[in-house]
């Protein structure tokens, strides 16, 4: 990679590799290549010499347009947890982040905690029950009937609400989460 | 005087104190911010921490890089931002760098050294990873199909390293020797193409049915020669062929239990029997790695079906249904299946007898006679799981249920297959092998002789019969002519020549091996072309022809064929055991097979691309589900069966194979201990064999079997037993959560007070501490009112007041409230199941009470009045100057003991919650202080009511107590006994300290007597017309019982009065007299209420609980009391007044706004 110098600096490429769990487990050209799917998006947009920092944020709508994005019910949430103005316009480092997160490397209690935060639609640090409709409209695309969604938070919250205050906090999603088979790296 | 001496003790004492708190707390930081870190993430004290550390200590400064070094490990597994974590990487590496030089230089080297070596371990195992196999591809079709279809990919590759690993051992062990240093093709007899079949040796029919040249190749037994020694260096061939057909079945059954030792690790967690059925099916339903609107829209839809299933399952569990249709068609559907598989299982037996007869009456054979065993099998193996899906609708089972009967149908299926067809082979083996046996006898001479004859004896007259039959080797005409010519001639000798004929044209072994490479060989063409044709063509008409044809073949009937990911996860563990079935016998096997399993890997993967849409009903398996590992390793079992059966029933074939010649193949084993080793060698293993040794082993193994299983029988018990502690933690861990919901919801905003609050504590200022815990108070009264439009608030409030009139009020304020009133209520309260009967039953008492106030009082002042009015009657009663000044006092405990309690809880209750939740959201205040903070903090809380009150009466405590033993008795309510005994212990220190403050204690207190007095006469004249109605009040409500109940306590009360225990019974009134001058008081009193209240749950709780619990309050309430009491009571003389007022009218004013 010979303009992977005028891109980082060797030393924000060795920090950024301490700091992000590998994607794809494949390391050697990992940010380079993390970097250009970020470029990619909006090429008029981000520069290709990243050693001054510069403040660059693409927009939700090309965030969201990515195809590990496009289609899951939760892209815009995803966008929203990793972005630092919380609207989903996403820096590089943000979006580093997210990829970092998303890693099948991450560990598991890192994953737990972003699960959660992506799930708390309104941010109050809880799944109350307003959340957990929005995540079953979301997840099912409206197709389940009030009453059905109805019944299924009430269950959801019966079920994993260890301290009975009607709404999940972090540590009764991670317990929760922790437990589910599927929940792996 | 002597006050002044004390004061100056006391201070310097704290200053004390202080410097030891902070001392304390610096190395605790250090020493938990580690996992501070990990569970909070969101504090930003990291950079002042990490500048914090200057001093020159070596032994901190290596502590110091040791933690930076941590931080620099676990960064990846932060929740922080990304910007965040660059910052405190690179100050963690500034400061890991600058001391690290300061340490040493060969320190610095080293790390140096270390660094180049991570890189380079980073670079080489990047290298690594790139290799693995197909990953781009698998993780292209986690992204289109979901992780589930990805796990049949993973599988394979997992299985086509264990064949690549399996074809190492036996192509570098068996093969290459052979082919190097053995003799070569044409050599021997065994090696040689007999001149008969030369002609039809290349021809693609023989070759298809692994005849010709392939027979007589390294592809199977029968071309391995029998010399013990092969080569210049002496290479054992037979003993390595038997070793690595051994060490075919032991590694793998090494690795598949390694494989399952590691999963099941994995999986323990998730072992657990706790259900989250809906909580999985929202929060882990959808599969974050598809990318493919198709995928997803087929996941989305799976979920919906999913949910609506467990919402079906969730109301039919409510109602059972017993129908005797649904019963009688699961059991036809049975019968049906039990008779496909008779069946199946029966054709194929007939096959393999057929093509036996066929194989001896026909001279040629025809291409469908040939394969008609290995396609039967092959075409069973397809048709049959499509059958049984079909009879499993008939069943109508829950699909998971039906999933899982079928995925075992299907492996019985397959295995009685893979069975009947071993069996059938074994059968035709055992008559060619078990008749000449007993022909030998007239044989062995001339076996030898036999044998050593070559083939180039081409014509053998007939009338020699012993050498026509060798000569039937060659051909079949020639042999059908020996024959026939042999029956005419010698009737009763037919069988032997047959025999004869068989066993030197074709051993056993490799007649088995050939089968089974067969069937791999059909197996393969027969997936290939269901691929193909299902999949691909079935794909490709539903794509084009959908156009023009009258219903829609998308959604209607052909579809796009679904990728079963069970069902051919089951056929990959169906593959894998015909290799390991045949493996003994044809070396070669693995080797085939890692060739088929890359063309299915990449044909498979393709036409899952292409034309294949996930299954609706997704078999979760994940990488650590160990199902189809069992199975494999129960096939790999089933399949090792037969060979070892083989091996240890029949007797080699005599003319080919390593073990040519030998009565049993492991006597391999036996021959070359005796003639290889030294003599000392095979005596000490005849020693060993014998049954001596052999006898006691087989015991000892026994005994160790049933050690280990009463091992695992007494860790099962434990782990039972710890099971059923951990859920009684689990739920005293419900309760203090509730508790800390309890206590967030009263003092979230008292957060922002706390941080000003930690400061202070450190500087041993008056002042400061008093200011924080009005501002503290303040907060928790905000904090109390603001949420409103949450039930739970006004819920606790009143639940507050309650308990802390049960603390202040003391007994006779508790008796006085029936507890009639309060039973019926602890339904209503959501609260959970421990806490229910400390909290919910005050509250309803309260509520109770509060009901009644209503109707007299406007809502506005409801919460104020319910708890305002005792205290006012109490003060009217108690207007004692001695009593005035412990007042204050008491006031002091009152106010603050609150907040001393809840730390204590918080301070025990917090590691055991890191312990079970690892990273964690704890509300913010909380996040903010350090255990050792909390330290800090209750001395200040706590001591002022133990010296005050007691100097006052220092004989009296003994007595009060004792009264209050009493009260318990009469009340005989439970929950007011446990908070008279979590009281009891804060009072014992008191006796300890009484002498220090006895002077100081009187001039202060009478001080303020004298103004409360004032003060209580002012509130008694305002709130004379109120306390009326509140009397009334409180007789409306009660039945009889308890009316009476309320004149015992009034009588017990006067006694208190005078007493100590006035220290629970009234601080809040004292706070009215010494502090609370104005009316606005109320708001005041609300604060503490709460706090107080708080605390009395807590320590309630606890009490109930755990004695270890309350043990450590009380000592820490020792503890502190001890350095910094003498500051407080000073504050509280000095400051009360002002910062009482300011305060007032704030929480005054709060209140009124929130209302």
């Amino acid at each position: 990679m010979g303009n992977k110098q005028t891109i980082f600096t060797a030393q924000q490429l060795d920090a950024y590799q301490m700091i992000c769990n590998p994607t794809l487990k494949v390391n050697v050209l990992d940010r380079p290549r993390l970097f250009y799917r970020y470029r990619d998006l909006a090429p008029q947009l981000v520069p290709l010499d990243y050693t001054n920092h510069p403040d660059v944020k693409l927009p939700y709508e090309l965030i969201g347009s990515m195809p590990e994005l496009k289609d899951n019910p939760f892209r815009q949430r995803i966008a929203e947890v990793f972005s630092e103005d919380g609207e989903g316009n996403m820096t590089l480092d943000d979006f580093l982040d997210m990829f970092s997160v998303l890693s099948e490397m991450a560990p598991r209690d890192l994953k737990a905690y972003y699960a959660f935060k992506i799930y708390d639609f309104n941010d109050d640090d809880f799944i109350c029950k307003s959340d957990l409709e929005k995540t079953l409209n979301k997840l099912t695309r409206n197709e389940l009937t009030e009453d059905e969604v109805k019944m299924v938070c009430e269950k959801v919250i019966d079920e994993a609400d260890l301290d009975n205050d009607g709404r999940l906090s972090l540590e009764d999603f991670q317990h929760m989460i922790n437990r589910a088979p599927d929940f792996l790296r | 005087m002597s006050s002044a001496s004390e004061l100056v003790v006391g201070s310097s004492r704290s200053l004390l104190a202080a410097k030891r708190h902070r001392t304390v707390r610096k190395n605790s930081r250090r020493i938990y911010s580690a996992y501070r870190d990990h569970q909070q993430g969101s504090s930003d004290e990291e950079g002042g921490d990490d500048k914090e550390v200057d001093s020159n200590d070596p032994e901190e400064m290596f502590q110091n890089i040791q933690y930076q070094k941590e931080i620099i490990a676990n960064i990846r597994s932060r929740p922080w931002p990304m910007r965040r974590k660059l910052k405190v990487l690179k100050q963690a590496r500034e400061i890991v760098l600058k001391y690290e030089g300061q340490l040493t230089r060969t320190r610095g080297y080293q790390t140096a050294g270390a660094d180049l070596l991570k890189k380079l371990y980073r670079v080489l195992y990047n290298i690594v990873v790139t290799f693995i196999p197909w990953e781009v591809r698998i993780k292209k079709i986690e992204s289109h199909f979901g992780s589930g279809v990805a796990s049949y990919f993973i599988f394979l590759r997992w299985l086509f390293g264990i064949n690549i690993v399996l074809t190492i051992m036996t192509g570098s062990f068996v093969v290459l020797p052979e082919l190097l240093a053995g003799a070569p093709f044409g050599t021997t007899r065994s090696k040689t193409i007999p001149k008969e079949h030369l002609a039809s040796a290349q021809d693609l029919d023989t070759i298809w049915s692994l005849g010709g040249y392939l027979q007589y190749s390294v592809l199977f037994y029968g071309y391995y020669g029998s010399v013990r020694k092969i080569g210049s260096a002496g290479y054992r061939l037979p003993l390595a062929y038997f070793l690595v057909g051994m060490a075919v079945f032991a590694y793998s059954f090494i690795i598949l239990l390694r494989k399952m030792a590691k999963n099941s690790r994995l999986s323990l967690v998730s072992a657990s029997d706790e259900n989250f059925t809906f909580c999985w099916r929202v929060f882990c339903a959808w599969d974050y790695l598809i990318g493919n609107p198709e995928a997803a829209e087929c996941k989305g839809a799976a979920i919906v079906n999913n949910i609506r299933e467990a919402i079906v399952e969730e109301q039919e569990k409510k109602k059972d249904t017993s129908l005797a249709v649904l019963i009688s068609l699961r059991i036809l559907a049975n019968i049906l299946v039990l008779l496909s598989l008779a069946g199946s299982i029966y054709i194929i037996y007939f096959v393999v007898d057929r093509s036996q007869k066929l194989e001896q009456e026909k001279p040629e054979l025809t291409l469908w006679e040939k394969n008609e065993v290995s396609v039967v099998v092959s075409l069973i193996t397809m048709i049959a799981p499509s059958a049984f899906e079909l009879v499993a609708q008939l069943e109508m089972y829950h699909p998971r249920t039906s999933l899982r009967f079928q995925l075992a149908r299907v492996l019985v299926l397959y295995l009685g297959n893979l069975y009947s067809l071993i069996i059938a082979l074994l059968d035709k083996v055992n008559s060619m092998s078990s008749t000449p046996h007993e022909s030998s006898s007239n044989w062995t001479n001339t076996s030898s002789t036999i044998s050593s004859l070559s083939a180039q004896v081409p014509r053998i007259s007939v009338s020699e019969h012993r050498n026509s039959t060798m000569a039937t080797i060659s051909t079949a005409i020639n042999f059908v002519h020996n024959r026939s010519s042999l029956v005419i001639a010698y009737n009763q000798t037919i069988p032997f020549e047959k025999n004869a004929r068989s066993q030197q044209d074709q051993c056993w072994e490799t007649y088995v091996g050939q089968e089974m490479l067969k069937l791999s060989i059909i197996d393969m063409i027969f997936t290939v072309a269901s691929i193909l044709l299902i999949d691909f063509i079935r794909g490709l008409v539903v794509r084009y022809l959908s156009d023009c044809c009258c219903w829609d073949l998308e959604s209607k009937f052909p579809e796009y064929g679904e990728f079963k990911i069970a069902e051919n996860v089951l056929h990959l563990i169906y593959n894998q055991g015909m290799i390991w079935m045949g493996a003994f016998f044809s070396p070669c096997l693995p080797a085939f097979n890692v060739l088929k399993l890359i063309g299915l890997m990449y044909l498979r993967s393709w036409a899952v691309l292409t034309c294949n849409v996930p299954h609706q009903q997704v078999f979760r398996a994940s990488r650590s589900n160990n199902f189809y590992l069992a199975m494999l390793l129960f096939m790999l079992f089933l399949c090792m069966l037969p060979t070892i059966f083989a091996i240890v029933r029949y007797r080699p074939s005599e003319h080919c194979g390593p073990f040519s010649g030998q009565e049993k193949i492991y006597d391999i084993i036996s021959d070359t201990v005796a003639s290889d080793f030294p003599l000392w060698f095979s005596k000490v293993m005849s020693y060993v064999t014998s049954p001596v040794v052999v006898l006691p082993a087989v015991l000892l193994l026994f005994m160790l079997i049933y050690y280990l299983q009463a091992i695992a029988r007494s860790l099962k018990f434990t782990n039972n037993q710890l099971r059923i502690q951990l859920q009684t933690e689990r739920t005293e861990d419900k309760k203090k959560v509730f508790q800390m919901a309890a206590a967030r919801l009263q003092t979230p905003e008292a957060s922002a007070d706390k941080n000003p609050d930690q400061q202070e504590s450190d500087i041993p200022s008056h002042e400061a501490s008093i200011h924080t815990s009005s501002s503290q108070q303040n907060g928790s009264v905000t904090n109390v009112q603001s949420p409103i439009n949450h039930s739970d608030s006004i819920r606790t409030i009143t639940q507050s007041a309650s308990g802390a009139d049960l603390n202040e009020g003391h007994v006779s304020e508790s008796v006085r409230r029936p507890a009639v009133i309060v039973l019926p209520k602890h339904q209503v309260e959501p609260l959970p199941n421990r806490p229910r009967h400390f909290i919910g039953g005050q509250s309803g008492s309260c509520r109770s009470k509060s009901c009644h106030h209503m109707a007299y009082n406007p809502p506005s002042g409801l919460s104020n009045a319910i708890h305002t009015d005792p205290l006012y009657r109490k003060t009217i009663r108690s207007l004692h100057p001695v009593e005035a000044a412990g007042i204050i006092a008491a006031q002091n405990y009152g106010g603050r003991r609150g907040p001393t309690t809840r730390y204590v809880i918080v301070n025990e209750h917090r590691p055991r919650r890191k312990l079970l939740c690892s990273a964690t959201r704890i509300p913010r205040h909380y996040l903010m202080e350090e255990p050792t903070e909390i330290l800090e903090l209750y001395p200040r809380n706590i001591k002022h009511y133990t010296p005050r009150t007691n100097p006052q009466h220092p004989p009296r405590s003994h007595t009060s107590q004792q009264l209050r033993k009493e009260e318990e008795e009469t009340g005989k309510d439970r929950k007011r006994t446990s908070l008279g005994k979590s009281l009891r212990p804060c009072s014992l220190p008191d006796h300890h300290q009484q002498a220090h403050f006895y002077i100081g204690e009187r001039l202060d207190s009478f001080r303020e007597s004298q103004r409360a007095r004032n003060e209580i006469q002012k509130d008694d004249e305002e709130e004379a017309g109120k306390e009326g109605v509140d009397w009334g009040d409180f007789n409306l409500p009660s039945p009889s019982q308890a009316s009476i109940k309320e004149k015992v306590c009034f009588h017990t009360q006067r006694h208190p009065v005078h007493s100590p225990r006035r220290q629970h019974q009234s601080p809040t009134r004292s706070r009215h007299m010494g502090s609370q001058l104005k009316p606005k008081l109320r708001g005041q009193l609300e604060t503490h209420l709460t706090e107080s209240d708080s605390a009395s749950i807590a320590s309630s709780s606890d009490q109930q609980n755990s004695s270890t619990d309350q043990y450590i309050q009380v000592i820490h309430s020792k503890e502190r009391h001890l350095g910094s009491d003498v500051r407080q009571e000073k504050v509280s003389k000095k400051k009360t007044k002002a910062n009482f007022d300011i305060n007032y009218t704030e929480s005054n004013d709060l209140i009124c706004s929130n209302v």
